[in-house]
């Protein structure tokens, strides 16, 4: 488990994070959101041990990075923003230098390393130099020199910045696999990324944590519930019906994809005196004769979550 | 240490930098030889020595400028830092890579005084001493250079910043000959890594010498380490 105790760090005159403070569960995938500027890698750096914080505390496992940072860093694997790479090395040879660094014990290297490269898929480019390698496996590479040494921790900083499509897809993959086994925290400033992986997020901005909370309820919409229906009867009959319902504050038509079917977005207050939204929904619609094509209760996305925090005015 | 140090060794051969060195050096003190020793029918090794120890501050830059300058540039010391490794192990590392391709490139030497061996004599207690003062001034010269690149943002100005340093020093020792006044020149010859070397190439085991170069390193590593922490701490 990693915890920042009010951790504060200033570039000169540039104070870029201020009395921070989260905590990263044990085997959860934590994403650090934030704009560019927010503070993410410079979090992260302190959180690694690649420099210390002016102020406050980074303890790793109960022991704090300044007094005991070898044990400390033994159990962080850390892939920077720009993967540290040696490009006169090849791939294996790289990977062995860096179990070297991480105290592996000599006689496990070969197989911890052919283990390392099944996992990230660099089997098959074991001997080509890093250097000639293309962007998407020299990040594969980097990810795989942060699970050497298998530590329990795996720290990547924006890991999918610069790849196209397809790798950005297999990067993901790989990260959703090393969350069964590991903690992982990452960085990132796509909202998407970070919902797709994470349990828990960590909104930073202007180098503070602004939001802390596990991602169902940081999505979680309060009181109020968002459905979406697609109901076989004309518009013209189906909306003053839906309007009449006591649960129902507002209805939006959305383009419907038939003739006769009409798509409809609700909000509706939850709970109340005839039972949730759903059900009040569903009675009125038998009460009509409408068949119920659709019905989806949309959550609110990290999207909104994330503007509403970072729109609040600074406390 | 050891990991760094293989792999800074690996490195110097896995790049044409170690290859560049020690051709070089091979080049040049092959031409001194042959000036100095073959052309003039001598078998004086000692001011042969004299006179390639000059190369040190030439060729040394090449040896340390990617060191740790790369290091930063490529923001590699990332990976180094956030290792169980400490900066003192990075640095002892790195030095002791540069000093073990420089012995290697003295012990290709040794086939110039083989060479006079056949053809006429060598002391081999005289070459001894002369050769622990070569290798202590490089080791000297290494120290100094490595925190040189350590100063730097890439390697090619950590180069040049080297040469020119190494220069100056080699100026130093010209203008200590050269001042009137006693004071001066006792100090500027103090710490003058070639008036160092002249006991040795007298045939002298100097341990004033020994101590002054091993010493001259210990600070230029000591203060490496410190520069590099303090540059973690300011987080640049």
């Amino acid at each position: 488990m990693i915890e920042l105790r009010h951790v504060t760090k200033r570039y000169g005159a540039t104070l870029a994070v201020s009395d921070l403070s989260f905590r990263a569960p044990q085997g959860q995938i934590v994403g650090l959101l934030g704009q560019n500027g927010a503070g993410k890698t410079t979090t992260l750096n302190m959180l690694t041990g690649y420099f210390p914080p002016n102020e406050g505390q980074v303890l790793v496992n109960g022991m704090d990075m300044l007094q005991q940072p070898r044990e400390c860093k033994r159990c962080i694997g850390y892939l920077p923003e720009k993967p540290p790479l040696y490009d006169e090395m090849t791939v294996a040879a790289y990977l062995t230098f860096v179990c070297e660094l991480k105290e592996v014990e000599r006689k496990a290297i070969p197989g911890h390393i052919r283990e390392i490269m099944a996992t990230c898929g660099l089997t098959e480019v074991a001997r080509r130099l890093v250097g000639h390698l293309s962007k998407g496996f020299r990040q594969r590479v980097g990810v795989a020199q942060a699970l050497c040494g298998n530590p329990p921790v795996i720290v990547l900083d924006e890991p999918t910045v610069g790849l196209d499509p397809r790798q950005v897809v297999e990067i993901r993959e790989l990260m959703r696999q090393l969350g069964k086994s590991h903690t992982v925290i990452f960085s990132s400033h796509l909202l998407s990324e970070i919902q797709q992986l994470c349990q828990r997020v960590v909104i930073l901005h202007k180098g503070r944590v602004i939001r802390e909370a596990d991602m169902a309820e940081l999505t979680d919409t309060g009181d109020t519930v968002r459905l979406r229906a697609s109901i076989a009867m004309k518009e013209k009959q189906l909306l003053p019906a839906l309007k009449g319902l006591e649960c129902v504050r507002r209805v939006k038509t959305l383009p419907s994809s038939a003739s006769g079917v009409t798509e409809v977005e609700l909000e509706c207050t939850r709970g109340g005196d005839r039972g949730d939204p759903q059900t009040q929904l569903f009675r009125l619609l038998c009460a009509l004769d409408a068949p119920l094509r659709m019905l989806v209760q949309q959550r609110d996305t990290l999207e909104e979550a994330f503007l509403r925090a970072t729109s609040e005015p600074d406390t | 240490m050891i990991s760094v140090w293989k792999r800074e060794l690996q490195s110097y051969f896995f790049t044409p930098v170690g290859y560049l060195f020690m051709g070089v050096f091979l080049a040049l003190a092959s031409v001194m030889f042959y000036l100095q020793i073959l052309a003039q029918r001598s078998s004086d090794l000692l001011t042969f020595i004299g006179q390639i120890s000059y190369l040190w501050m030439l060729l040394t830059p090449v040896l340390t400028m990617r060191l740790l300058a790369e290091e930063r540039q490529k923001r590699t010391d990332q990976l180094l830092l956030t290792s169980p490794v400490s900066l003192t192990g990075i640095v002892l590392g790195k030095y002791l890579a540069a000093v073990t391709v420089m012995l290697l490139t003295v012990l290709l030497t040794m086939v110039y005084a083989l060479i006079v061996a056949i053809y006429g004599r060598v002391y081999p207690s005289e070459l001894a001493v002369g050769l622990t003062g070569f290798i202590l001034q490089g080791c000297a010269f290494i120290a100094l250079d490595l925190f040189i690149s350590g100063c730097a943002s890439n390697p090619v100005s950590a180069a040049v910043m080297a040469f020119g340093v190494n220069f100056a020093l080699w100026i130093l020792d010209m203008v200590e000959t050269s001042v009137s006044a006693r004071w001066l020149s006792e100090t500027l010859s103090f710490f003058s890594l070639y008036a160092r070397n002249e006991p040795f190439l007298m045939g002298q085991l100097s341990f004033a010498s020994i101590g002054f170069d091993l010493s001259f390193a210990a600070a230029c590593l000591i203060l490496t380490i410190h520069m590099l922490d303090s540059r973690r701490y300011r987080g640049a």
